[in-house]
């Protein structure tokens, strides 16, 4: 099942563990939130392990780690988009991207994000999946994949690092086209950084506190009027089936007040509302502020620049800041 | 080139056909029900209905009884699927010949004079020797379609073969597919309304809430006068017990439109301007205009108000906010007056229509701004200034109402009256600019001049 090794960014060597297919997400959460449970629980009893509290480096060493993330890399070759064609049309028609059989980024974050959530919900995997939030998202497209394409995924954890409110990591997924040189650039890479509150690294450096910019309002060019259901349908297609996404009962049992958007919703409806403009590759990120709460409206402000396109949404009532990125042709 | 060697070279396939000259379309006259605010006098009235009624005055007031006319075109905005051929079914329920062609056009708030300009080139190029223009729209009849999710069970269910699979496409219903979808004004790239829109345009170019008023305020007044001098009693024809527009406010005042709240731009950071009051109201209502040659108007006896002169239409990226939506009139009325060898000053009436007070300002204010008129407009300079004196002098849609496509035809038909009436008094030719804004970013703008 091992394959040649693969480096993340900062060089670390991981196994590749060839996985025959993609794993389905609703098991993954069910794996997920025991595993979620046992890492509270884990914070929770004295004697047991404590992730990072108060522990020098060397008692780390000692343990094995629990702040190590797993060295390894799943893979998935051999990946058939050809039957998904009325899949990719319900998306399309989700996120206002143009029915057609080119797979926008977002779609490809869809596909490779149950292996992302099978690298998270290993037994080594040293925070919980519930409650992670989704601080970023940095996607690179490098041409365009299309609909019958097969292509190889792959995602792996990496770059541990603190945060103000916890530490944070970074999952990657990466997407070739199936049967290419392994050794090129992906046609698909995307990086999700998700934050795990409350949790500490020994003798990390204080995270710089980020200056709050002060922001100003901004004209809309768009609204998005989001109808209580908008968890669920994206839920549906993209099987992220988080409970704060589906209903606001399922989301009070996280402490939210209802249900809230996919973040990723709302970075694929920006993505969308660039248009053609964006061409068939290009850079697409986006940084998630305040949750948007369902349902509700969003005010947009699509900008073009001089290399690509910002974006930002906001509450126009609150006058609170959703999120904002780019999406910049390459 | 092409032609010319046609009409050099008969051996290449016999005698060319005999070249076309573009001649003279004119305006006739015009016949238009009252608008009346939604949900009010016509509030059971159909499209069907309305257009048919304001055509039949039309037919009424110059004998066209029996006639065979060469076109009659039109449209509604909010239409229903089974209006396919709403002015075709119009004519046969008019008195009009049954042999008069007709066809259904549709280009927003600008339809009403997309349509007029049809006939008039239609006429112009000698294809027709007359036609009628017009549009009608019902905001209180307005269809209502099922969810997006029942369409497509109520599809599937339709195309499947076996009961089993029709049951299989009902029970994939949600109880929210039930909802039906009421029509809506909002952008569909935007999911902005057409206010939200305007008040971003208004905004950025900082136009006050006084003005907007004082604009409202005009409309009613020059409506109202307008009415008591009996400028309407030839082009308006009662229906349902409506002989004046029912959103005319005749005591108005400008501490009224004050007190009013602004319903648009409230979550922009600028503070918001745009009331109930400096808005167009929700509106039904339809309106024709009759156009022919100069030919057949005088073998008909009948009078001749003014010559539609030339016509532009225009769009703007306003999708990411490069240009506001209702924009496009600002672009077309230079390139629409250059073409003429005209300039602003040669114009006698402004007939801007107000989709918003601020609508009439923000147009106003890109066409005296130096630096627009050089990188929109492509311009030396500024484009212009308007002597606001000659704007919208008998009424326009903040008073009138806006029945979406039955706006063109009220215009051009008062812009016509207005150039003859000038004319006749000062024994010069005289001129209106007509500028349409309509969603999707599209404007539509005419010149009509005395004959």
């Amino acid at each position: 099942m091992t394959a040649e090794p693969l480096r993340t960014g900062d060089g670390t060597a991981l196994r590749v563990e060839t996985q025959p297919s993609l794993p389905g997400l609703g098991g993954l959460y069910a794996r997920g939130a025991a595993a979620s449970g046992r890492i509270a629980a884990g914070r929770a009893l004295p004697g047991l392990p404590v992730i990072g509290a108060g522990r020098s480096p060397s008692d780390t060493d000692h343990d094995g780690g629990p702040l190590t993330l797993p060295d390894v890399a799943y893979r998935v070759a051999g990946v058939s988009t050809a039957g998904l064609g009325r899949h990719l049309h319900e998306y399309q028609r989700l996120l206002h991207e143009p029915v057609s059989d080119v797979l926008p980024a977002g779609y490809l974050h869809v596909l490779a994000f149950p292996l992302a959530t099978a690298v998270m919900v290993r037994g080594d995997f040293p925070l919980p999946l519930l409650g992670m939030v989704h601080l970023h998202n940095a996607v690179e497209l490098r041409g365009p994949v299309r609909l019958g394409d097969a292509l190889e995924v792959r995602a792996w954890a990496e770059n541990l690092r603190p945060h103000r409110r916890g530490v944070q990591v970074d999952l990657v997924a990466e997407i070739r086209r199936d049967g290419g040189d392994p050794a090129e650039r992906p046609v698909w890479r995307g990086v999700s950084t998700y934050l795990a509150k409350g949790f500490s690294l020994p003798d990390a450096p204080a995270a710089d506190d980020e200056p709050r910019a002060e922001w100003h309002l901004p004209l809309p060019t768009g609204r998005w009027a989001l109808g209580p259901g908008t968890g669920r349908a994206y839920g549906a297609v993209s099987g992220d089936r988080n409970p704060i996404h589906l209903s606001a009962l399922s989301a009070k049992a996280f402490g939210f007040p209802r249900a809230i958007a996919h973040g990723m919703y709302t970075a694929a409806r920006a993505l969308a509302d660039v248009g053609h403009q964006r061409g068939d590759a290009y850079r697409w990120t986006v940084e998630f502020a305040k949750p948007v709460l369902l349902p509700g409206t969003v005010d947009l402000a699509v900008t073009q620049e001089e290399d690509g396109f910002e974006y930002v949404g906001w509450n126009g009532r609150r006058r609170q800041k959703h999120f904002s990125g780019t999406v910049t042709p390459l | 080139m092409a032609t010319r060697q046609k009409t050099s070279a008969p051996a290449a396939g016999g005698a060319a056909a005999q070249p076309q000259t573009v001649r003279d379309a004119v305006v006739v006259g015009g016949n238009r029900i009252p608008f009346s605010r939604a949900g009010k006098k016509y509030a059971d009235a159909s499209n069907q209905e309305m257009f048919t009624a304001a055509l039949e005055g039309l037919v009424a007031r110059f004998g066209l009884q029996g006639e065979r006319l060469g076109e009659v075109v039109g449209g509604a905005v909010l239409k229903h699927s089974r209006d396919f051929n709403l002015i075709r079914e119009s004519v046969l329920g008019s008195s009009l010949s049954p042999a008069t062609p007709a066809f259904d056009l549709q280009q927003a708030c600008a339809t009403g004079l997309e349509a007029t300009i049809n006939v008039a080139n239609k006429i112009r190029l000698g294809q027709i020797e007359s036609g009628v223009a017009g549009g009608s729209d019902t905001v209180s009849d307005a269809p209502i379609a099922v969810s997006e999710g029942l369409r497509r069970a109520l599809l599937e269910a339709q195309h499947a073969k076996t009961w089993q699979a029709r049951a299989k496409a009902l029970a994939a219903l949600r109880p929210g597919d039930l909802k039906p979808l009421t029509p809506a004004t909002d952008e569909p790239r935007t999911g902005l309304s057409m206010g939200e829109h305007q008040a971003i345009t208004t905004a950025r170019w900082g136009i006050a809430r006084e003005a907007q008023d004082e604009i409202a305020l005009a409309s009613h007044q020059h409506l109202a006068a307008a009415w008591d001098a009996g400028f309407f009693d030839d082009l308006v024809t009662p229906f349902r017990g409506l002989t004046r527009d029912d959103n005319l406010r005749a005591d108005t005042s400008i501490e009224k439109l004050a007190s009013l709240k602004p319903v648009f731009g409230r979550s922009l950071e600028t503070p918001p301007t745009m009331t109930a009051g400096n808005s167009t109201p929700l509106t039904d209502g339809a309106s024709t205009v009759l156009l022919g040659s100069r030919e057949w108007a005088e073998s008909h006896d009948l009078p001749v108000l003014a010559r539609f002169v030339d016509a532009e239409t225009a769009a703007v990226d306003f999708v990411h906010g490069h240009e506001g939506l209702l924009m496009a009139p600002v672009h077309a009325v230079p390139r629409l007056l250059a073409r003429n060898g005209l300039t602003l000053d040669d114009i006698d009436f402004f007939e801007i229509h107000e989709a918003f007070a601020s609508t009439v300002l923000t147009t106003l204010a890109a066409w005296e701004d130096v630096d627009y008129g050089k990188n929109e407009l492509g311009l030396s300079g500024a484009f212009g200034t308007v002597d606001r004196a000659k704007i919208n002098v008998n009424g326009s849609s903040l008073a009138a109402g806006h029945p979406f496509a039955a706006t063109g035809g009220r215009i051009v038909a008062t812009a016509a009256k207005l150039v003859a009436q000038r004319a006749a008094e000062t024994g010069r030719p005289a001129r209106a600019l007509i500028s349409v804004c309509a969603a999707g970013g599209l404007g539509a703008t005419a010149v009509v001049e005395s004959v």
